[in-house]
């Protein structure tokens, strides 16, 4: 049978499987279902309707379930150990002290504190280009100081998610740049300054726009009888040790790759947390610690099993194509215009893989109309950011809500970044499109 | 409920560990000489999942030597698929050929979570459909594990993801001690420098929207050859493969690393492979085979392609072709300004044959074969 024959059949299959999928999210929503189990009736559907056309065959479906859900199994570990470091340094008692020392050193010195507290967040995901790692790590303690220097839990919330989201872009390590320029062959290089100067930028006007507004006022001395004590012989060293650990782990094989033991951010964070227990000047049950961080996690844990095996599916049944195929497609002042929806929105529903379906093309195909990849992916990577606060996996944005203690609407934490949101998009777009006039903050990287 | 979940999480993973143990057996032809393993020239590899199956295919006379590198990436089959055209009838008149043709074995055992590939691929031959193992870019992480944060190229410190500490193209030129991957690399190298190799050819295949595919690539060294050999496969066989060069900022690929850390020519080929484009329809094996895809049709009418398309796909057949008209060019253009290091072969098809034979015409029955001469991978 001819191609062109058989094209009307595929994309029309396509679109049948997409809509079975989201019929299925649909229902399963509607019946109160969670939304890790709203995901996995989306891929389930989306796979049996599939299976009905053998794309892929029935027998098989079991297999992509089961593959997709190891899809982001290393994101998983990471996530789980570094929960695990955190909660054992909070249970020592070493957020309440670093937290009791931020407050005292820059309470009236507001600007520094923001500032220090903005680059504390940015240090950790900079260095792992992964924004969690930022919140897991250092996200409480922030979180706790920010309340502290009189800014309501909503909005503390919304800066960690954009500084967190932030650092996750900023060099050394974007892990979003690193998949984009292996999958294009564009050296991961020269990336310093077109990611840097707009991290920064960015992270500091987010900070004081969210932050600058003191809604409570109240004397140090008030807001320090307030603050928990932490407990008997805590001091400066038990909390630094498991950091210097953690960052001295990540550093030694920075500083000497070729002798160093390749160890993985799992393992780090675990050595860390051993450092962290051995160090408490209280007695920590670590197991029972562990098993509630993993109940508490689960949830999101879930999230990125389930969203695997929709990526998988949405692959093996062509429906990722054709999402890809439509992105690719849209004529090019629309594409630069609709990338403030399709780069956070990739990213919400697939998280890195996005940056593969949606970045790769893309960048080939912007490349080739005249633009600087290097300076187009640094834009791109302002915006996939955002995405980690939008749904299906939100991961970015739950875990900040869930290290700030925020009680209130996911909305309405999110509603609260979207003036900051809207310029972090402004300027993401703003450097794709004059990529080619940028091309000197390259030039100036290397 | 959990019975049902169960069972299907048995079945799910029973298929993925038959894939990971299923052997593909290769029929050494009449021109092999001896068969090594990649851990005689890098011993770190010894009883570790990245050894893989050397072959020597040598001739009476001395010239010069030519190594072949097939499933740098396992999820590009071409490359494997003419590997074993050259293993199983290729004889070598002068020079010697040494073919690798599952360069990383682990890769070749490796599926590729999130992106729905089909578990296997078959080619059909006179005597039944012979049945290869669908692999991925990557080596898999149940034989190099964990990951770096990210990966820091030796020796030049070039940071890259952290899957690329995984990928045999971004570990050249490799350390005889460094993660199982740098190892595979420092094989080859090895065998480079111990075997005086002349040319090394390391076969790929890339996306119709990639800018570097239906191409050679080559570093500076080796790019006069790879002009003449483009020009005339262009002119005698009416097919492109235009040439690339290798760019010198970017570290650890082979078409880079081997002509900086030895004196053998290296070169890359690239055909396409519609199979890996992200916009297309779904993954499946008629895909990987015959190219052909709605999708891509469309987006070439757009010229959004980097290679012609039309309803006639990439079939596996053509980009197989290309290859081993590229290879056999490489040599005899070689051979002729380096009469001394001449590689004189024969019984390898050229473009116009394989597609008129089809790949499978050239794989022999391994239950027939004689026992020794079947080499399982």
């Amino acid at each position: 049978m001819p191609l062109n024959g058989n094209h009307m059949s595929i994309q029309s299959q396509t679109i049948l499987i997409l809509v079975v999928m989201c019929a299925a999210y649909a229902l399963a929503k509607r019946r109160k279902l969670s939304v890790e189990t709203s995901i996995l009736a989306a891929a389930v559907g989306g796979g049996l309707a599939g299976a009905v056309m053998r794309i892929p065959p029935l027998a098989d479906l079991p297999r992509h379930l089961i593959e997709g859900g190891f899809t982001y199994f290393d994101v998983i570990l990471v996530f789980t150990t570094a929960t695990i470091f955190m909660a054992v340094v909070s249970a020592s008692g070493g957020v309440n002290y670093v937290v009791r020392g931020t407050i005292r050193l820059f309470f009236n010195l507001r600007l520094i504190a923001l500032l220090v507290l903005m680059i504390i967040i940015l240090i950790p995901g900079a260095l792992t280009g992964a924004g969690s790692v930022s919140l897991l790590v250092v996200g409480a303690p922030t979180a706790l100081a920010l309340g502290y220097l009189g800014i309501p839990k909503k909005r503390v919330a919304a800066i960690l998610f954009l500084v967190a989201g932030l650092s996750a872009a900023a060099p050394p390590v974007n892990i979003w740049a690193m998949i984009v320029s292996a999958g294009t062959a564009i050296p991961y290089v020269g990336f310093e300054l077109p990611l840097g100067i707009p991290v920064l930028l960015l992270s500091t006007f987010s900070v004081l726009f969210l932050g600058w507004k003191r809604t409570e006022k109240k004397a140090l001395a008030e807001v320090l009888e307030e603050m928990p004590e932490p407990p008997p012989g805590m001091s400066g060293w038990r909390v630094a040790l498991p950091f210097v650990v953690f960052f001295g782990l990540v550093m030694m094989y920075r500083i000497w790759p070729f002798a160093t033991p390749i160890l993985g951010l799992a393992m780090q964070f675990v050595i860390a947390a051993v450092a962290a227990w051995l160090v408490s000047p209280v007695r920590i049950n670590i197991l029972i610690l562990s098993r509630d961080t993993v109940k508490r996690l689960l949830p999101l844990l879930t999230t990125m099993v389930v969203v695997g095996m929709l990526q998988q599916i949405m692959t093996a049944t062509g429906v990722r194509g054709l999402i890809s195929f439509l992105v690719i497609s849209i004529p090019v002042v629309i594409l630069f215009i609709s990338l403030a929806v399709i780069i956070p929105v990739s990213e919400g529903l697939l998280t890195y893989g996005g940056a593969a379906i949606i970045g790769i093309p893309l960048i080939w195909f912007l490349d080739s109309i005249g633009l600087h990849a290097t300076v187009v992916i640094a834009g791109l990577s302002l915006l996939w950011p955002l995405g980690d606060g939008l749904p299906p996996t939100a991961l970015i944005g739950r875990l900040s809500v869930l290290v700030t203690e925020y009680t209130g609407s996911y909305w309405s934490f999110l509603r609260t970044t979207w003036i900051p949101w809207l310029v972090i998009t402004i300027v993401g777009i703003l450097m794709v499109v004059f990529s080619a006039k940028l091309d000197f903050l390259v030039r100036w990287s290397m | 409920m959990a019975a049902i979940i169960g069972l299907l999480t048995v079945w799910g993973g029973l298929q993925l560990h038959r894939h990971r143990m299923y052997k593909m057996p290769i029929v050494a032809g009449p021109g092999v000489t001896r068969v090594v393993r990649l851990s005689d020239y890098s011993p770190g590899l010894k009883k570790t999942p990245g050894d893989t199956n050397v072959f020597f295919l040598e001739g009476k006379e001395k010239g010069g030597t030519v190594l072949v590198i097939g499933n740098t990436h396992s999820n590009e089959p071409a490359s494997l698929l003419t590997s074993l055209i050259l293993i199983e009838n290729m004889t070598v008149e002068k020079g010697t050929v040494i073919v690798i043709p599952q360069f990383n074995y682990s890769g070749g055992r490796n599926t590729r979570p999130g992106d729905g590939y089909p578990l296997y691929f078959h080619i059909p031959t006179s005597w039944g459909e012979k049945k290869f193992r669908m692999g991925n870019r990557d080596a898999s992480p149940l034989d190099q594990w964990p990951d770096p944060d990210v990966y820091i190229h030796y020796p030049d410190r070039q940071l890259l993801s952290f899957l690329d500490v995984r990928n045999t193209n971004r570990t050249w030129p490799g350390r005889p001690n460094g993660p199982l991957m740098e190892r595979v690399t420092y094989g080859a190298m090895q065998i480079m420098r111990t075997e005086g190799v002349d040319l090394a050819v390391d076969i790929h295949g890339a996306e119709t929207m990639f800018p570097v595919t239906n191409c050679i690539v080559a570093p500076e060294k080796s790019i006069r050859l790879a002009t003449m050999v483009s020009l005339t496969v262009k002119a005698k066989e009416g097919f492109d493969s235009h040439v690339e060069p290798s760019p010198s900022g970017f570290r650890g690929l082979s078409h880079r690393e081997i002509g900086d850390h030895s004196d053998t020519l290296p070169f890359l080929l690239e055909a396409p492979i519609p199979f890996l484009d992200q916009p297309t329809g779904p993954k499946t094996e008629k895909l990987l085979l015959d190219g052909k895809d709605p999708f891509l049709l469309k987006l070439a009418a757009k010229q959004k392609l980097f290679v012609p398309y039309d309803e006639e796909g990439w079939p596996m057949s053509k980009r197989v072709g290309q290859h081993c008209s590229v290879l056999l060019e490489l040599m005899r253009q070689y051979s002729r300004k380096n009469p001394d290091r001449a590689i004189q072969v024969t019984n390898v098809p050229a473009y116009a044959e394989v597609i008129q034979n089809g790949v499978g015409f050239y794989y022999h029955d391994p239950t027939e074969a004689d026992k020794r001469n079947v080499h399982y991978n």
